[in-house]
């Protein structure tokens, strides 16, 4: 473990000066840098967790899975670079590194294990990391995660944002695949875009993978954050198949945490209607560049005609708890949902969306 | 020829040159509607139908000009743009389910007419659609 340790930080070392002698722009490299250094700081409390839990004989799953998975997630973050990745233009994710993930052959496991790193002083979560499959997946209906409030976390209703609200508590290993609920150490403020179009498709490809063959899957996901800034300019996806080297399950991509047509400074999560009425963020806006001056907080009114934050609308609708999404009573689609993924709600459609839930497209609830 | 393509939500079929899922129900139909008949597919997709009963699939790098006039191509990683104008029909198999993708169903189906729709769970899929659609 000290070996490992002191391999660590040479790494780190040697990923910031890599960084800092860049070509580009120093400063937005330097604090690249530092979360390389925060992302690794969570890397060791997760290496001193798993040699807690190896020599209390501990069988929670943090075994020599988390301990290579841990080497595994410094070459991530060593590799990885947020300078290197394009300009938000249209795609919700882009792939990095080929498309290929970060893991080496070590790191693939066919033990079951599932890892969440320290929040930082900022309160900010870093990696998660886990190698998937039935036995981490749920049984039971989610929970709610209402009461969790990840950093940047002032959210805005606009009008034209699905669902109406900017942000999402947005799972880093979705819940489909490890079950985590109300985990503030799984939790990021992240658009609805973001979260629907962004994470929510490789979360699928990833779990109807594993619901169909039983094999594992290494997945990793990691929140990049630029210097302080409390919302994460997207997050870094990597899976690999275990059992079939991959032929079944491989990427590695950045998903954009941008919401056409909303600015957002990524500094404090404050956001403002996009002044071209079109564009996104780009996901790599510090938290200086961006003024969201006129932005409102999450209790307030934004005093502009096309955000709005009143009007909690309430009524009965009918949830598909295994889709996460809700519909009109008198729904179509409501006929085809199973008798256990189906349940009746009637209460405020805010606190749906805020559990995860999407509207449905067609009834538009 | 006759299609067999699975798409996604978005008409999505692959990504990072893997399929974007797979249903053990989803192939039992497709035997199940193949049976009797030529089943064309590349090496690439004769890996996942490991059913004892396969059929009559024929495994071929070039099966899309191989295949001839009601013979079935089950299409997963092939490029179908250059033999539209030779497509008799299409069965389209929808997983229901959003996927990243980066090879999309390039058909215009507009000009075509979809004359059957059939629903069911799949074995990892809670609903797959097939529709048939026609000239």
């Amino acid at each position: 473990m000290k070996n490992l340790r002191k391999w660590l930080l040479c790494v780190i070392a040697a990923v910031s000066l890599t960084l800092t002698a860049c070509q580009g722009d120093a400063a937005a490299n330097a604090s690249v840098a530092a979360d390389v250094a925060h992302a690794a700081g969570n890397i060791l409390g997760s290496l001193a967790e798993a040699a807690d839990s190896s020599s209390s004989g501990n069988s929670s799953g943090q075994g020599s899975g988390t301990l290579s998975g841990a080497s595994g997630t410094s070459l991530t973050t060593g590799e990885f670079s947020l300078s290197d990745i394009p300009e938000y233009t249209g795609s919700p994710y882009v792939a990095v590194n080929g498309n290929v993930p970060y893991f080496t052959e070590d790191d693939l496991t066919d033990v079951s294990f599932e890892s969440y790193s320290d929040l930082d002083s900022l309160g900010r979560c870093g990696v998660a990391y886990a190698s998937v499959c039935t036995d981490t997946m749920p049984t039971e209906k989610r929970g709610s995660i209402g009461e969790v409030k990840p950093t940047g976390w002032i959210n805005v209703k606009y009008d034209f944002v699905d669902g109406k609200y900017l942000y999402n508590r947005c799972h880093l290993i979705g819940y489909q695949l490890t079950a985590e609920n109300a985990n503030e150490k799984n939790l990021i403020t992240g658009t609805r875009y973001f979260n629907v179009q962004g994470m929510l498709p490789f979360e699928n490809l990833t779990a109807d993978y594993v619901k169909e063959t039983g094999n594992h899957v290494l997945y990793r996901v990691t929140p990049i954050f630029e210097g302080d800034n409390l919302v994460a300019s997207g997050v870094l996806m990597e899976a690999e198949s275990v059992e079939d080297e991959g032929d079944g399950v491989l990427f590695c991509v950045f998903v954009y945490n941008v919401q056409p047509g909303v600015t957002i400074d990524y500094a404090t999560g404050k956001s403002e209607l996009a002044k071209d009425g079109s564009t996104a963020g780009n996901g790599k806006t510090s938290g200086t560049s961006t003024s969201g001056n006129n932005s409102s907080g999450a209790s307030g009114s934004s005093g502009k005609s096309n955000t709005s934050i009143s009007g909690t609308e309430s009524g009965t609708y009918i949830l598909n708890t295994k889709t996460m999404k809700f519909h009109r009573p008198d729904c179509d689609s409501v006929k085809s949902i199973k008798s256990e993924n189906r349940e009746e709600y009637t209460g405020e459609r805010e606190k749906l969306i805020n559990e995860g839930y999407e509207a449905c497209k067609s009834c538009k609830p | 020829m006759i299609l067999i393509v699975c798409v996604d939500d978005h008409n999505g079929m692959m990504f990072n040159h893997r399929r974007q899922s797979q249903d053990r129900v989803l192939r039992a139909d497709v035997l199940e509607l193949t049976a009797g008949k030529t089943l064309w597919m590349n090496a690439y997709s004769r890996k996942q139908f490991t059913e004892s009963d396969t059929g009559e699939i024929q495994v071929d790098e070039m099966f899309l000009d191989a295949a001839g006039d009601g013979e079935f191509c089950f299409v997963e990683n092939a490029d179908i743009s250059g033999c539209v104008d030779r497509v008799e029909e299409i069965y389209l198999y929808h997983w229901n389910r959003d996927y990243p993708a980066d090879m999309y169903f390039p058909v215009d189906l507009s000009g075509w007419k979809c004359a059957e729709t059939k629903e069911f769970a799949g074995s990892s899929h809670e609903k797959i659609t097939r529709e048939r659609y026609i000239r």
